[in-house]
C-alpha cells in the first residue's frame, strides 16, 4: 500500500510532464491529480493500518553500499506523520482539480500539478526515512520541491524575493541539520535517526542545540521565522495549505525523532524548547494581528502554533526530567495532537482564503468585506476554521490547548520553585495567546466576509467551483470530529499505551448544547414574537451607509497595537501641505503609520551588513591583485588546509 | 480526581441541573435590576423598581426584530449562541447544590472558553451590520479580553494550587460549608483578582458603562447596539446570567456556607436563602463600587489587569515557595 502511494504520486508528478504539449494536456492533468488523490488515500489507510496495529514497514529504495542508501523505515511516530500528510494532501488534491485551471498558460498548469505531487511525495519520503543520509536526501527534495513552487509566480519581483528568502533559510536549515547529523555520525559511527546515549554532555548538548536550531529554522520557530510571511503570500493557495498544514510539521516530526527516544534529555534543553515555544506563540499572535495580508496573517499564525507545539515538546522535556511520566505524555500528546489539528485548521484556513483571493483578486483585506453573501459556503468553512484556531470548544484546536493547559496547571508537581513560576509565566502567555488569536480571526472573518464590500474586486465575487468547496468541507468535517469525539478518540489512545487522558467530554457537551438550543427554540416559540424586518442599519440618523463608515481590519486591531506599541513601536509620518503661509488651510496631505520590523531591522539586517562588510573586504582585495596571485593564494590556502588537516589528525 | 467521593445517582444530577438553570435564569435578571437600584439610590434617585429588567425583558421578547440589510447569519444566530453558552455554563458553576463525584462536566478551562465561544460570537455579530459603533465595541472588547484572559487563568491556576483540583465541582464538594479564607488568608488576595474579573467580564465600570450609549465609553452595549426585540432580550439575558455566574463564583469560593452536598429539602432551603443574602450583599457592593469609581481610560486598564494578575501571582508564588 505504501509502495502503492508513494507509485501513484510519482506516475502523478510524471504525467503532466510527459503529456505537457498536445491535445491529451488537460486529461492528462486530471488523470495526475486523480492518481494524487489515490495515493494521498492509500497514504492515509495505509498510516491508520500502522497505527492500529503496529504494522510496521522497513524496506530499502536503493541501496548504494552498505551504509550509503535510500531506506525507509515507517514506525509509530513515522506512521502517524504519514496519516497527516495524507489527511491534509487529499482535500488538498481535491481543490486543485479546479484550482489549477486558473492559471494562465497551459505550462504552468501542468508545472503545477506535477510540482504538487512531487512534493506530497518528498514529505512522504522524509517522514519514513530510516537513516540520516536518506533523511538528508529526502529533506533536499522537499526542501527543492517547496522552493520551486514558491517561485512559481517567477515573473513578480516580490515572489522572486520570497523564494531568494526562503531558499536561503531552508539551507541555513539543512547546515545545521547537517552539522548535528556530522557530530552524531562522528561520535557514534551509525547513521541511524538517533543521538547516541554515550555522548558527553556538552557534546550532545551541541547536538540538541544544532537540530533544534535547524528544525526550528524549517518550522519558523521565531527567531527563525522570517521565510514564512515571505513565502506564503507568494506561493498559490493549495501549496501555503501543504506547506504550512504539513511541511513545518516535517521538522516537528525531525525534532521528536531525535528527542523522544533519547533517555537522559539535560533539563535545559526543555526550558530552552518551551521558551522559544511560548516566545514564537505569543509574538507571532502579536504581529498576526496588525497584518492585512490575508495570507500573510495566516502564516503569522503558523508561527503562533508552532510556538505551541514547541510548548507541548519542553513540557515533554522538561516532565521527563522529573520523571513525571503522566505529565510528560500529556505534554507529548498535546504537541501531537495539537500538529494534527493545526495542520487540518490551517490548510482549511488557507484553501478557503485561496478561494476567496482567487475570486477577489485581492489578498488585502481590507479591500475585502460582505463577501458572505456572494460566497455562504467559503465563509462558513473560514469561520470553522476560525473558531477551531481561536482553540474554541468544541472543535479541535481546542482540545490541544486545554491539554497544554492541564499540564501547565499541573506544574505544582514539578520540584523546582523556580520551574513551577516559570511554567506559571508560559500558562498566562498561553492564555494571551489563545485570546489573541481570538480577536485576530473575529478582525480576519469579519472583515473578509462581514458588512459591506469595499472594493469593486470584493463586489464581482462568486462563490468558488464545487471541488474547491469541497476540499474545504473535508477539512471543515474534519476539525468538528477531532473535537467533538476528543475524548473518544483519547480513550482508544490511553487503552493502547495504557495512559489515562483526563480531557472534559466534547460529545456530550455538544449534545447538552443542543438540546438547550431547541429548549430555547420551543420556548421562544411560544412566548416570543417571530415578527422580523429588515431595516437599514442604525447610523445616528445617517441617511445611506456606505462602506466608509465601517470599521476597517486596521481600525479593528487599534486598541491592541496601541496595549503593545512597545512590541510594535508605531511610527507615524505625517507629510500636510497648506494653500497658505500661516498653515491654516490645509489642502491635501499623506499620513502613514509604520511599524518596526523587529527581527528584520535588529536581527537579520544587522547580520547581513556585517557579512557585506567581510566579503567587500576581500573583494578589494581580489580587485587588487591580478590572476597570478589570485592562483597563488588558492594554492597558498589549499597548502594550509593540507598542512592543518595533517596536524588535527 | 476525588475518586473516593460518592457518585451521585442520576436523580440528585437531574435536581441539580434543573435548579442551576431555573435559578440562573430567574435570579440573574433581578440582580442587574438591584445593581441599578443600588446606583440610583446612591445618586439620590428613585431609580427604576427591583422588577423593571423583567418587565424589560417581557417587553423585547413581544417586540419584532429589525435585522440590517447588510447584516448575515451571523447575526441570526450570534444570540442563539450566546444564550446556549451561558445556560450550559450555568451548568458548571453550582450555585446552592453540590452533588458529590459529579465531575462530568465543571472544568474551569471549558467553563471558560464556553464564554469565550459567547464572546467569539457576539464580537462578530458586532460587525455584521457594518456600523461603525459595533465595530468599535467588537474590537475594544476582544482588545480587552485579550489581556483579561491570562488573569483569569491565573486566577483559576492559583484556585487550583490552593484546591489542588481544576474542577469547580471538586474546589466546591471541598469547601461547601466552611469558610475557607480563615485557613487559606491568600485567598483574599485572589478575591480581589476575581472581582476584577468580575467588573470586566461584566463590562461594569471601571473598564465599561453600562448604563451609557455615549460612542467614547460604550463597549459592551456597542456590540449589541444592532441587536432588537427578541434578540437583544437574548443577548441582555445571557449578560445577566453571565454576571450571576461569575457572581455566584466568587462568593461560592470565598464564603461557601450556603453550599450544601446532600440531597435534602430543609438544607436546601436554607441553603438557597444564605446564597441569595450573600449575592445580594456582593450585588450592593458592586452598586456602591461602580458608584465610586470613574471610568478609567480604555488604555489605562492593563494596569489595573496587572494588579489583578500580581495579586493571583503572589498568591501562587506563596502557596510555592512557602
Amino acid at each position: 500500500m505504501y509502495i502503492g502511494a508513494l507509485v501513484c504520486l510519482l506516475c502523478a508528478s510524471l504525467l503532466p510532464l510527459i503529456f505537457s504539449v498536445g491535445p491529451l494536456q488537460r486529461f492528462a492533468r486530471k488523470v495526475a491529480l486523480a492518481l494524487a488523490a489515490v495515493g494521498a488515500l492509500s497514504a492515509i489507510l495505509f498510516a491508520i493500518r500502522v497505527l492500529l496495529y503496529e504494522d510496521m514497514l522497513r524496506l530499502d529504495l536503493l541501496r548504494i553500499s552498505s551504509i550509503v542508501g535510500l531506506s525507509v523505515d515507517i514506525d509509530l511516530l513515522a506512521g502517524f506523520f504519514v496519516f497527516i500528510i495524507g489527511i491534509v494532501a487529499l482535500p488538498v488534491v481535491i481543490y486543485s482539480f479546479s484550482y489549477s485551471e486558473h492559471f494562465q498558460s497551459g505550462m504552468s498548469k501542468n508545472l503545477f500539478v506535477s510540482l504538487m505531487s512531487f512534493f506530497i511525495l518528498s514529505l512522504v519520503l522524509v517522514v519514513s526515512a530510516s537513516d540520516m543520509f536518506s533523511f538528508l536526501f529526502f529533506w533536499e527534495l522537499m526542501s527543492v520541491s517547496s522552493f520551486l513552487l514558491v517561485m512559481f509566480d517567477y515573473h513578480s519581483p516580490k515572489c522572486r524575493k520570497a523564494g531568494l528568502f526562503y531558499f536561503v533559510m531552508t539551507q541555513l536549515s539543512t547546515a545545521f541539520l547537517l552539522l548535528a547529523f556530522l557530530v552524531i555520525y562522528s561520535a557514534g559511527g551509525s547513521l541511524s535517526l538517533a543521538i547516541p546515549p554515550s555522548l558527553s554532555p556538552w557534546i550532545s548538548g551541541l547536538v540538541f542545540l544544532s537540530l533544534m536550531f535547524g528544525f526550528g529554522t524549517k518550522a519558523g520557530v521565531i527567531p527563525f521565522h522570517k521565510w514564512l510571511p515571505y513565502a506564503h503570500p507568494a506561493s498559490p493557495s493549495p501549496i501555503s495549505a501543504l506547506m504550512s498544514g504539513v511541511m513545518i510539521k516535517v521538522a516537528v516530526y525531525g525534532l521528536l525523532r531525535f528527542l523522544i527516544p533519547f533517555q537522559s534529555p539535560s533539563l535545559w534543553w526543555g526550558v530552552v524548547v518551551l521558551v522559544f515555544g511560548t516566545v514564537s506563540a505569543w509574538l507571532g499572535v502579536i504581529y498576526a494581528l496588525k497584518e492585512h495580508d490575508l495570507k500573510r496573517l495566516l502564516a503569522y499564525h503558523s508561527i503562533e502554533n508552532i510556538g505551541i507545539i514547541w510548548m507541548g515538546i519542553g513540557l515533554f522535556l522538561v516532565f521527563s526530567f522529573f520523571h513525571l511520566t503522566a505529565l510528560a505524555y500529556l505534554g507529548l500528546a498535546a504537541a501531537l495532537f495539537h500538529t494534527l489539528n493545526h495542520a487540518i485548521f490551517k490548510s482549511l484556513l488557507f484553501l478557503s482564503a485561496g478561494g476567496v483571493i482567487q475570486s477577489a483578486h485581492t489578498q488585502n483585506i481590507e479591500e475585502l468585506g460582505g463577501l458572505v453573501k456572494t460566497m455562504p459556503f467559503s465563509a462558513v468553512f473560514f469561520l470553522v476554521g476560525a473558531v477551531a484556531i481561536s482553540a474554541i470548544p468544541p472543535l479541535n484546536g481546542f482540545v490541544s490547548e486545554f491539554m497544554l493547559f492541564q499540564a501547565l496547571f499541573s506544574s505544582n508537581q514539578v520540584g523546582d520553585p523556580w520551574l513551577q513560576v516559570l511554567l506559571l509565566v508560559c500558562l498566562s502567555f498561553l492564555a494571551m495567546t489563545s485570546a489573541l488569536a481570538a480577536a485576530c480571526f473575529v478582525k480576519a472573518f469579519a472583515s473578509v466576509f462581514l458588512a459591506l464590500p469595499r472594493s469593486d474586486e470584493a463586489r464581482s465575487a462568486s462563490e468558488v467551483p464545487f471541488p474547491m468547496l469541497a476540499g474545504q468541507a473535508i477539512l471543515a468535517l474534519l476539525c468538528v470530529v477531532f473535537g467533538v469525539f476528543s475524548l473518544q478518540l483519547f480513550s482508544l489512545v490511553g487503552q493502547r499505551f495504557g495512559i489515562g487522558f483526563d480531557l472534559p467530554d466534547l460529545l456530550s457537551l455538544t449534545a447538552v448544547m443542543i438540546v438547550i438550543c431547541f429548549a430555547v427554540l420551543l420556548l421562544l416559540r411560544f412566548f416570543a414574537s417571530s415578527r422580523t424586518r429588515v431595516g437599514e442599519t442604525w447610523g445616528c440618523g445617517m441617511s445611506r451607509q456606505t462602506p466608509k463608515m465601517e470599521y476597517t481590519a486596521s481600525g479593528f486591531s487599534q486598541p491592541i497595537v496601541e496595549i503593545f506599541s512597545f512590541i510594535y513601536r508605531p511610527k507615524k509620518v505625517n507629510s500636510r501641505s497648506y494653500h497658505d503661509s500661516c498653515q491654516a488651510d490645509f489642502s491635501e496631505g499623506e499620513a502613514e503609520i509604520h511599524m518596526l520590523k523587529f527581527f528584520e531591522e535588529y536581527v537579520y539586517l544587522p547580520l547581513a551588513r556585517v557579512i557585506r562588510l567581510v566579503s567587500s573586504w576581500f573583494y578589494r582585495w581580489q580587485n587588487v591583485v591580478d590572476i597570478d596571485s589570485f592562483v597563488f593564494f588558492g594554492f597558498l590556502s589549499i597548502l594550509a588546509l593540507i598542512v592543518i588537516t595533517g596536524v588535527w589528525a | 480526581m476525588s475518586a473516593a467521593a460518592p457518585v451521585s445517582s442520576g436523580w440528585a444530577i437531574a435536581v441539580y441541573c434543573v435548579l442551576n438553570l431555573a435559578l440562573s435564569v430567574a435570579l440573574a435578571p433581578f440582580f442587574m435590576s438591584l445593581i441599578k437600584k443600588v446606583k440610583a439610590r446612591v445618586q439620590r434617585r428613585e431609580g427604576p423598581g427591583i422588577f423593571q429588567s423583567y418587565y424589560n425583558l417581557a417587553k423585547l421578547f413581544k417586540k419584532e426584530v429589525v435585522y440590517s440589510s447588510n447584516s448575515s447569519f451571523i447575526m441570526r444566530i450570534a444570540p442563539y449562541v450566546n444564550v446556549v453558552c451561558l445556560l450550559t455554563a450555568a451548568l458548571f458553576v453550582p450555585l446552592v447544590f453540590v452533588p458529590a463525584g459529579f465531575s462530568g462536566v465543571g472544568n474551569i478551562i471549558l467553563f471558560l472558553y464556553l464564554l469565550a465561544l459567547a464572546k467569539f460570537f457576539m464580537a462578530l455579530a458586532g460587525l455584521d451590520a457594518g456600523s461603525a459603533f459595533g465595530g468599535m465595541g467588537s474590537s475594544r472588547e476582544m482588545a480587552i479580553s485579550s489581556i483579561i484572559e491570562p488573569v483569569a487563568m491565573i486566577v483559576f491556576a492559583s484556585l487550583a494550587f490552593s484546591f489542588h483540583s481544576l474542577n469547580l465541582f471538586d474546589i466546591f464538594s471541598q469547601v461547601a460549608g466552611s469558610v475557607p479564607f480563615l485557613s487559606r488568608p491568600t485567598l483574599l488576595l485572589v478575591g480581589i483578582s476575581m472581582f476584577i474579573v468580575l467588573i470586566t467580564e461584566t463590562a461594569r465600570i471601571p473598564v465599561d458603562n453600562p448604563e451609557t450609549h455615549l460612542e467614547l465609553t460604550m463597549v459592551h452595549e456597542a456590540m449589541v447596539l444592532e441587536q432588537s426585540g427578541r434578540n437583544l432580550a437574548l443577548m441582555e439575558i445571557s449578560a445577566a446570567i453571565k454576571q450571576l455566574l461569575l457572581m455566584a463564583l466568587l462568593v461560592n469560593v470565598f464564603l461557601p456556607i450556603g453550599l450544601v452536598v446532600d440531597l435534602a429539602a430543609l438544607p436546601l432551603v436554607a441553603a438557597l436563602s444564605i446564597f441569595f443574602i450573600e449575592m445580594v450583599i456582593l450585588a450592593v457592593f458592586i452598586g456602591f463600587f461602580e458608584s465610586y469609581c470613574t471610568k478609567l481610560r480604555l488604555f489605562r486598564l492593563p494596569t489595573m489587569f496587572l494588579i489583578a494578575y500580581f495579586l493571583s501571582f503572589v498568591t501562587i508564588l506563596l502557596e510555592v515557595l512557602v
